[in-house]
């Protein structure tokens, strides 16, 4: 999980030879790739490829994770056990470099992200996964973020936490005429314990550029299913059913991960200044409808996805400011489609999500509409070269509390917007190769065609939409 | 009905009880996603496991996994054995079937009972023009360039013997890409003499033959 991060400070100017790639910072880049791929190949595979001796192609698509085809997502589904128990620990690893466009502020004169252009050891977590009995199985990622916060001397530091978790009870009953998978799932992130990449958790992009490097990684305003809010802040008790490999049902309650929860919400405590854990207001009912159909070399999904959610707005120590809420209501729609015959991988994402919000806390206006909409293209070849077009558009009420136009007073206006607008627009690029099945290095450019609310001067202090793009390149290793 | 309201801790426990109780009325064991016990039965690992990409009744859906319904079952009993010892090396093969080295000679057997005796591999309706060229190649060979007749091994009807393959009814992109795995590579060594015998097919006949197979 990356968190986009507000608070990266402004740094001083960077000077003019920086704000190209270096030679340098690629030499770095590719023999810190080196050295993390000296592991030889056969010791080198996560758990899930361990346990059931399987390339990472048979559970994921063209190769490329996390994105899961059909066998991944039945393995899911009946609870990461198929295979043999074996080793549960596994890890991955994440370098990279992320280049903005223009990382100086307008106003200021400084330098926003002092980490751009600069090699990164970026994110590194361990995984125990794997099946525990043939009926229960799971994953929990840790994480560590290298660069996760600044201290008062301006100084990086590090983050451990949770991060991605899902653990299961699966029964499937087969038989001629029906197959039926029943399972329960405890998890820590809406939509994580999802076997689609057209929802939110496991959706394009898979990686992008950590705070630290860019202040713009993302669309900077989202739904709550999309915006990471909640991951590893909840502790969610679902139950779903998988009929005939056709028709999914999913019921998940979502509460706050304390008390005997807590391990689902690990590095997040009540006012901390830097990894607060977010309060929600009771249990946040969550529910999952989908469509799938195989035919021949191909298939398809479409799905529908609804969440309530109540979140207590943070006092000025990060502790949760009990009395009143903002009420989000997220109703959604999407799409799946993947050809799947070796050479050649096609998958493709479709997502809108409508969010309606009722803010009690007095910050923002009573009542906002937020739509997001997502969508993805895919394309590998042999399993092993790619690439992706990603088109991501966020469009809503106008508030001046939620968007904050301080543009004219504020030292710093990249973030507001100056007609108080979520309104934006981001194309992605990428391309990717994946040399082992176990790396990818991957190149990605990042391009706004519109930036809370406005194509040009958006800030009202001269910086433009496509000022915020950045290119965005990665390794990602895993073992 | 909100779905607060809906979603109640009693309701919950008891789809939970529910839950724990139908695992004592399967019909089949989840046992059989267990690919590490030589007691698990090899009818549930083809139920629980290889049905996942094989298919229940072994009529897969994609042309990346062969169909196995109604295929020889020392044919099936010789590509477990040679998955299971990391003999045979296809990409493909490698890919999916090289986790199950634990099986055991029981299972291996019961394995190739199960989809042995499934209703034959149904074939697909083919819109290909070569149609007639595939069957003149899988019944009279390419004298010209020393390639022998398909069917005086596989028999006429492409329904193989022994160790031998069916053939009707296959994917015909399955039958393409084995047919170039002999052709090209020593990936499937017991399967050596295709090698020579279809040295010289080029890739347009290949697709011909493998199209007509398909499609009985």
């Amino acid at each position: 999980m990356r968190k986009f991060s507000h608070q990266s400070r402004v740094q001083p100017r960077l000077n003019v030879t920086q704000e190209y790639f270096s030679l340098w910072g690629l030499i770095s880049l590719i023999s810190a790739l080196l050295l993390l791929g000296l592991p030889n190949h056969a010791s080198a595979l996560p758990t899930f490829a361990r346990q059931t001796g399987q390339s990472c192609v048979a559970c994921h698509a063209g190769g490329q994770f996390p994105e899961l085809t059909p066998y991944g997502r039945i393995f899911k589904l009946t609870g990461y056990t198929i295979g043999s128990l074996g080793n549960p620990f596994s890890a991955m690893v994440v370098s990279d470099l992320t280049q903005n466009k223009n990382n100086t502020d307008l106003v200021s004169n400084t330098g926003i992200s002092s980490q751009n252009n600069i090699p990164l050891i970026d994110v590194g977590s361990v995984f125990i996964a794997g099946k525990l009995t043939d009926n229960i199985g799971g994953f929990a990622q840790f994480t560590y973020s290298v660069y996760d916060h600044q201290d008062g001397s301006g100084n990086w530091r590090g983050h451990l936490g949770s991060d991605n978790t899902d653990l299961r009870y699966v029964n499937r009953f087969l038989t001629p005429t029906n197959d039926l998978i029943l399972g329960v799932t405890v998890h820590n992130n809406p939509g994580v314990q999802d076997v689609w990449n057209s929802a939110p958790a496991w959706s394009f992009p898979f990686l992008t550029a950590p705070g630290a490097a860019s202040a713009f990684a993302g669309v900077p305003v989202s739904t709550k299913l999309e915006d990471g809010t909640l991951s590893s802040q909840v502790a969610g008790l679902g139950a779903y059913a998988f009929w005939n490999k056709s028709i999914y049902l999913e019921l998940t309650g979502y509460q706050t991960a304390t008390g005997f929860w807590k391990f689902l919400s690990q590095g997040y405590k009540p006012g901390d200044p830097n990894s607060p854990l977010t309060y929600s207001q009771g249990i946040s009912p969550y529910m999952r409808v989908a469509y799938t159909k195989e035919w021949n070399e191909q298939n398809f999904m479409i799905g529908l996805m609804a969440m309530n959610t109540n979140i207590y707005p943070f006092d000025g120590s990060n502790l949760p400011q009990y009395g009143v809420v903002t009420h989000y209501q997220d109703k959604g729609i999407d799409a799946q489609y993947q050809y799947l015959l070796d050479p050649h991988t096609v998958t493709a994402q479709l997502r809108y999500i409508t969010e309606k919000i009722n803010d009690d806390t007095g910050t923002n206006a009573n009542s906002n509409r937020l739509n997001s909409f997502f969508a993805k293209i895919t394309y590998v070849f042999r399993n092993e070269y790619g690439a992706d077009v990603a088109y991501r558009s966020v469009n809503g009420s106008s508030d001046i509390g939620a968007y904050q136009n301080y543009a004219t007073t504020q030292a710093s206006s990249y973030s507001t917007s100056l007609s108080n607008s979520p309104n934006s627009k981001l194309w992605t690029p990428e391309v990717f190769w994946l040399p082992m099945q176990n790396l990818r290095l991957g190149l990605q450019y990042n391009m706004f065609t519109q930036y809370l609310g406005a194509t040009s001067n958006y800030d009202g202090n001269n910086r433009n939409a496509s000022d915020n793009n950045f290119a965005y390149l990665y390794a990602w290793l895993a073992f | 009905m909100s779905l607060t309201k809906l979603y109640t801790p009693k309701r919950l426990s008891f789809l939970l009880l529910s839950l724990l109780l139908t695992a004592c009325i399967s019909p089949n064991s989840d046992k059989g996603r267990n690919l590490n016990d030589p007691r698990t039965k090899g009818i549930d690992i083809a139920i629980q496991d290889c049905s996942n990409c094989h298919g229940l009744n072994g009529q897969s859906i994609s042309a990346q996994f062969p169909k196995l319904a109604g295929q020889q079952p020392d044919y099936l009993k010789a590509q477990l054995t040679d998955f299971k010892g990391h003999i045979r090396r296809d990409v493909y093969g490698t890919q999916f079937m090289w986790g199950f080295t634990n099986l055991t000679q029981l299972q291996v057997d019961e394995l190739s009972v199960y989809f042995s005796s499934q209703p034959p591999m149904n074939g697909s309706v083919s819109s290909s023009a070569n149609l007639k060229e595939g069957e003149s190649i899988f019944n009279n060979g390419l004298p010209a360039q020393g390639v022998l007749a398909c069917s005086s091994c596989h028999g006429p009807l492409a329904l193989g013997v022994g160790e031998i393959p069916r053939l009707a009814g296959q994917h015909s992109s399955y039958l393409y890409k084995q047919i170039m795995v002999f052709k090209y590579t020593d990936d499937r060594p017991r399967g050596q003499a295709m090698k020579q015998i279809i040295h010289n097919i080029n890739n347009e006949q290949a697709l011909s033959v493998a199209g007509y197979l398909s499609s009985l």
